[in-house]
């Protein structure tokens, strides 16, 4: 076994057999599934409370249009004002006017509960609707139920992506596209800052505590970086290995379990391009349908994982070059904390960019900082569940690889000198000097 | 010779840290590397131990160009010295015995002879925050031999250690030159220099500015520097000896004897002296005054610096 391969498994295993790790490891995943299972069943199932209103109707117009919802009902008004509110099984009560039509605004609700918009919406949308009806009614057109029957039309918007390898096009949905951007961006940036971090305290806690000079004496300072780089990376990588597969599990053998059968025909009609989604008859929203087709998607999932792989590690190894070079110029972490300003901008501004960037993720200030490699890892991912042409992601891929062996080779000039400097904190011109030693 | 520095120099960005400086290292010996902070010792360890590259000048090990190859045949316990605090006392020697090229079998197989020799196998599964210094530098000590080098460097391996523990290490250090090792040693304490070192280098700012055998430049340094004992009453000796002398000291020994401590002039040979002395008293001690390695280095140093 030779030098490298040694310090890497060093590095590896401390890490990976500290309790920490496990724990994190495995539940973070769980939390994951939970936060995208959760929302979308309690919409399926979690009926909200159900709130009964009292109707008290002086136009005598209103009620007998008012449809009761899944979770509001009406009735009429049978009993005092106050026992009507006393009543826990009462939510409020609807008092409307008697010239309602003439004047929209006489309507209010008496409540000895807290205010509820979904409510208030409900209410406001039907009667908008039912006194619609009514001025219409007063003009005096025949047929007029059949007309408003026909008129009423529920529009849902969906985008198909036409792309030059699959001319029947994918289906897409923009709301589900950018929950995938931003959380893509987000495991990049907590991937890129937790391990890069770990990196350069990793340095500075061998430099502080002088296992360093003993080390050396063994293995060339270079090797030792680059085994540490790689050791911590491989702790990254199985990490998100684990959870990419405990991920992949849930949505594949999961999901279908605890989605109705008939929920899942419809998501099936979706992903087979067959399906005309209709909500109504659906009986749920279309990006939910949305969202369970794609996390049900096999092959989409593992194309998202792969190329999030890709840019996790080569931005893995550009900024724990980067990283590196700072543990290696300073001695303690305060000091670190000043120059870590340099890794972190980079990082940041990747990181902000890409959640304006989910807005409109063609723009040529997207496709500029997806090339950039400080950047390409954050942006680039947080436009990929969008669709990102090949040769564009080739460019980035291309950009990123040739950077990070630059600044391998940086790190490794400036690592070498640098931990064996201790005392004074290295100007810039210093680092540019160690640069050309010998 | 085991290692023989040629004209080594290095520079860094505002000083030098070596210039020209050159050694020869005996096989089988155990060498002194002398000189005040910050005089470049270090440097020239880490040259040794390849760790930087010289600006100029060649290192020669065991008859060939010093390379990476060789430093599994070195091993160095540095002034500054830790180890992973949190990794197990074993686990962690084996992995730096694996990085000097033992097998895995091997390197346990050898610590746990150490560390039974040592009496201190129950430290096996300890992390290394749970062990004392002297504890911790026990480990490293073993950490530097287990996989017997030819040339063994330690810079300032006593320190950290108690009297009773510092001498066990003395006896180690004396036993692997006996088995065949070299082994360099730095420090600033002269007195080990002197219990334990053959030859010695000091380096004085960048420079080397004195090398050899510890016994040829004692005497070197001697320069008629001699004391007389004589008994019963010196009076009339002083005035006969004092033509033949720079300086001298005189000191009442019991048993009504004195000591004449005294420097010759250059022009003087021992001969007369003895003579003098014969003439008018009776001699019955003469030593050879050998200064200390400290005097050396002080007055080496010193002279150096004017």
């Amino acid at each position: 076994m030779n030098n490298t391969s040694l310090v890497i498994k060093r590095e590896y295993l401390e890490r990976v057999n500290k309790k920490s790790f496990i724990i994190t490891t495995l539940i973070v995943p769980i939390v994951m599934v939970a936060l995208m299972a959760v929302p979308t069943l309690i919409m399926l199932f979690a009926p909200s409370s159900d709130k009964n209103i009292a109707v008290l109707d002086n136009s005598g117009l209103i009620l007998p249009q008012l449809k009761d919802t899944d979770d509001v009902h009406f009735f009429a008004a049978d009993a005092p004002q106050d026992e009507m509110l006393s009543n826990d099984s009462v939510y409020g009560l609807l008092i409307i006017d008697r010239n309602i039509v003439a004047n929209p605004s006489g309507v209010r609700i008496l409540t000895s509960n807290t205010a509820s918009a979904p409510v208030e919406r409900t209410i406001s949308d039907q009667m908008e609707k039912i006194i619609q009806d009514e001025k219409l009614k007063g003009y005096d057109i025949e047929n007029l139920d059949d007309i408003l029957k026909d008129v009423r039309t529920s529009v849902t918007v969906r985008t198909i992506k036409v792309s030059d390898a699959d001319d029947e096009g994918e289906e897409q949905s923009a709301a589900l596209n950018s929950v995938g951007g931003m959380m893509l961006n987000f495991v990049l940036y907590f991937f890129i800052t937790m391990y890069g971090a770990l990196i350069m305290n990793s340095i500075i806690e061998e430099k502080g505590n002088r296992v360093l000079e003993i080390i050396v004496s063994s293995v060339k300072p270079t090797q030792l970086m680059l085994g540490k780089i790689v050791g911590v990376g491989l702790v990254a990588l199985t990490q998100i290995l684990i959870w990419g597969v405990v991920i992949m599990a849930c949505t594949t053998l999961i999901l279908p379990m605890v989605i109705p059968a008939d929920v899942m025909a419809d998501v099936q009609a979706i992903n087979a391009g067959t399906g005309s989604p209709d909500p109504e008859a659906m009986g749920m929203d279309v990006d939910v349908a949305h969202i369970i087709g794609t996390l049900s998607n096999t092959g989409y999932v593992a194309y998202i994982l792969s190329l999030t792989l890709v840019f996790l590690v080569l931005g893995y190894l550009l900024y724990a070059a980067i990283f590196a070079m700072i543990g290696a110029s300073v001695d303690n972490v305060q000091d670190a904390s000043q120059l870590n300003i340099i890794a972190m901008l980079p990082i940041m501004i990747g990181f902000f960019a890409a959640m304006v960037i989910i807005e409109d993720p063609s723009s040529t200030f997207a496709i500029i900082l997806s090339m950039v490699p400080f950047t390409a890892p954050m942006v680039m991912m947080a436009r990929v569940p969008f669709g990102v042409p090949a040769w564009e992601l080739a460019t980035a891929i291309c950009v990123l690889i040739a950077s990070v062996i630059g600044f391998i080779w940086l790190a490794g000039k400036i690592y070498r000198v640098g931990i064996f400097m201790y005392g004074k904190k290295p100007t810039f011109r210093d680092l540019a000097r160690w640069i050309t030693y010998k | 010779m085991i290692l023989e520095v040629d004209r080594v120099s290095k520079q860094f960005t505002n000083h030098v840290a070596l210039n020209n400086v050159s050694l020869s290292v005996p096989k089988g010996s155990v060498y002194g590397l002398l000189g005040p902070n910050g005089a470049g010792k270090t440097t020239l360890i880490r040259i040794i131990n390849h760790i930087t590259a010289p600006d100029s000048g060649s290192v020669m090990f065991d008859g060939h160009p010093l390379t990476e190859a060789d430093l599994v045949h070195i091993g160095y316990l540095p002034e500054e010295r830790g180890l992973y605090k949190k990794m197990k006392g074993g686990e962690q020697a084996i992995f730096f015995a694996q990085l000097k090229g033992l097998s895995r079998r091997d390197a346990e197989a050898r610590l746990k002879a150490w560390f039974e020799r040592f009496e201190i196998s129950s430290w096996w599964n300890k992390k290394v925050t749970e062990l004392s210094k002297g504890m911790a530098q026990k480990v490293q000590f073993i950490i530097t031999v287990l996989h017997e080098p030819k040339l063994l460097i330690f810079d300032e391996p006593f320190s950290g250690f108690d009297p009773l523990n510092a001498q066990l290490l003395k006896n180690e250090i004396l036993r692997l030159r006996d088995a065949g090792a070299t082994i360099i040693f730095s420090t600033h304490n002269m007195s080990s220099v002197e219990e334990i070192c053959d030859s010695f280098t000091l380096i004085n700012k960048s420079e080397n500015i004195l090398s050899g055998k510890v016994e040829e430049v004692k005497r070197r340094f001697a320069k008629g520097r001699y004391d007389f004992t004589v008994q019963g009453d010196a009076t009339a000796l002083i005035p006969k000896l004092m033509p033949l002398v720079e300086s001298s000291e005189t000191a009442v020994l019991p048993m009504d004897r004195t000591l004449l401590s005294v420097k010759l002039r250059p022009e003087v040979e021992l001969r007369q002296a003895i003579e003098a002395v014969n003439s008018s008293a009776n001699l019955v001690g003469l030593n050879e005054n050998l200064p200390t390695m400290n005097d050396i280095f002080i007055s080496a140093v010193n002279e150096a610096n004017k």
